[in-house]
């Protein structure tokens, strides 16, 4: 029988994303780690986009208009998820590391990911249709 | 009534690629995992490979992953799980270098709580850190600093919180919840600066407790309430006020 995951020493770089057993602190983590990686991809992303801008006042307007388009309003608005919950993930972190809801960093998350619904939610109206 | 079930048992041999048997096996209604992996070795294969010693949650030996999540099988009952015909998954512990089937190799995580100063004995022992121990002696907290602690720790060092936590799987460097949280309970039953500067230092290892991610699987999973992850934060915490002055 093919071995699944944390077994497998070739995908051993990958055990840290064993979600079989997930639980809230689990899902918190891989979230965080998932985050981190796209934010870092994106800054590069950005950085790639940004310089068709080197190509002189000429490319200004199909710069616009490629960063209009649905796919990149899209992207933004995946962008603006990964920012919300790595950032309100580490308001989680942050508070429990220095003692402050620690009994409660379940409900502390799944409040926070609340919030960061509704501003995901009114920041991707602001986008697709501001 | 007794209670029939299949148990889906990891298999691996170090010259052997791993597997999954499965095992057909009839327990007492009240049966617990263990008793199912026992009756899987006497009636299958008694070349099954796994630990166990007091069947009551106190020698952490037998600790294994039932369906994907570390438990003690010694006090977990097979009727849980039952669930139509599906097995059981039984796997080893992860994060640990596997011995073979149910059995992983704990000398590494051994050699951190030793490391940590938690000394553990036994009645039968009538010695700690070289100084007798006298067990009519109840503890009494001026002589804190003389009459060590016996047992006094939940902590049955299982190795489940080692396995459940996602920075142990991503280096297994890190110090680890049940050594850190090992250390909380030693700086707390010492008041020679000496040792407190040691074992916070150890603490503030580059592999200690700023690896930790939150991810407070070690506390969801101990089957002790030795809370580790608090453990984790209480020591920040020291760590915090001993660099800044606040003087705890
Ligand atoms: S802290 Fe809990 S889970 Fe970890 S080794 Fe000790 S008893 Fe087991």
């Amino acid at each position: 029988m093919k071995l699944s995951l944390p077994e497998n020493q070739k995908l051993r770089f990958l055990r840290w994303f064993d979600f079989r057993s997930w639980r809230v602190g689990m899902l918190a983590y891989i979230l965080n780690r998932v985050t981190a990686i796209g934010l870092v991809v994106y800054l590069y992303l950005h950085l790639v986009v940004l310089s068709i801008l080197t190509g002189g006042p000429t490319q200004w307007d199909p710069f616009v208009a490629l960063a209009r388009s649905p796919f990149f309003l899209a992207l933004d608005v995946i962008l603006l998820a990964g920012i919300l919950i790595h950032g309100l993930n580490g308001v989680r972190v942050t508070l429990t590391g220095v003692g402050v809801g620690v009994g409660a960093q379940k409900t502390l998350f799944a409040a926070l990911m609340l919030v960061g619904a509704v501003l995901l939610l009114a920041g991707a109206w602001k986008i697709f249709m501001g | 009534m007794a209670l029939n079930v299949t148990l889906r048992m990891f298999r691996y041999r170090p010259d052997q690629s791993a597997r999954y048997d499965m095992f057909k096996v009839t327990v007492p209604d009240a049966a617990n995992v263990l008793d199912a992996i026992e009756q899987a070795w006497a009636q299958h294969d008694r070349a099954l490979m796994f630990r166990h010693a007091c069947h009551h949650a106190s020698c952490g030996t037998c600790a294994v992953r039932v369906n994907g999540r570390e438990v003690l099988p010694c006090i977990v009952p097979v009727k849980k799980y039952l669930d139509g015909d599906k097995p059981l998954t039984i796997e080893p512990l992860k994060n640990f270098s596997l011995v073979g089937d149910l059995v992983v190799d704990v000398a590494n995580f051994f050699q951190k709580q030793a490391a940590s100063g938690l000394v553990i004995t036994r009645p039968t022992e009538n010695k700690l850190e070289g100084k007798p121990i006298a067990y009519d002696q109840g503890l009494d907290p001026a002589s804190v600093e003389t009459v060590p602690f016996n047992r006094f720790e939940n902590c049955i060092e299982c190795g489940i919180c080692l396995s459940a936590c996602p920075t142990m799987a991503a280096s297994v460097k890190f110090f680890g919840p049940a050594s850190l949280a090992a250390l909380e309970r030693e700086l707390d039953k010492t008041t020679d600066p000496q040792r407190r500067a040691r074992l916070l230092e150890l603490a503030d290892d580059e592999q200690g407790v700023w690896r930790c991610h939150s991810a407070w699987e070690c506390t969801e999973t101990c089957p002790q309430n030795v809370r580790p992850a608090e453990a984790i934060m209480a020591l920040r915490r020291r760590i915090f006020a001993q660099r800044f002055g606040f003087g705890k």
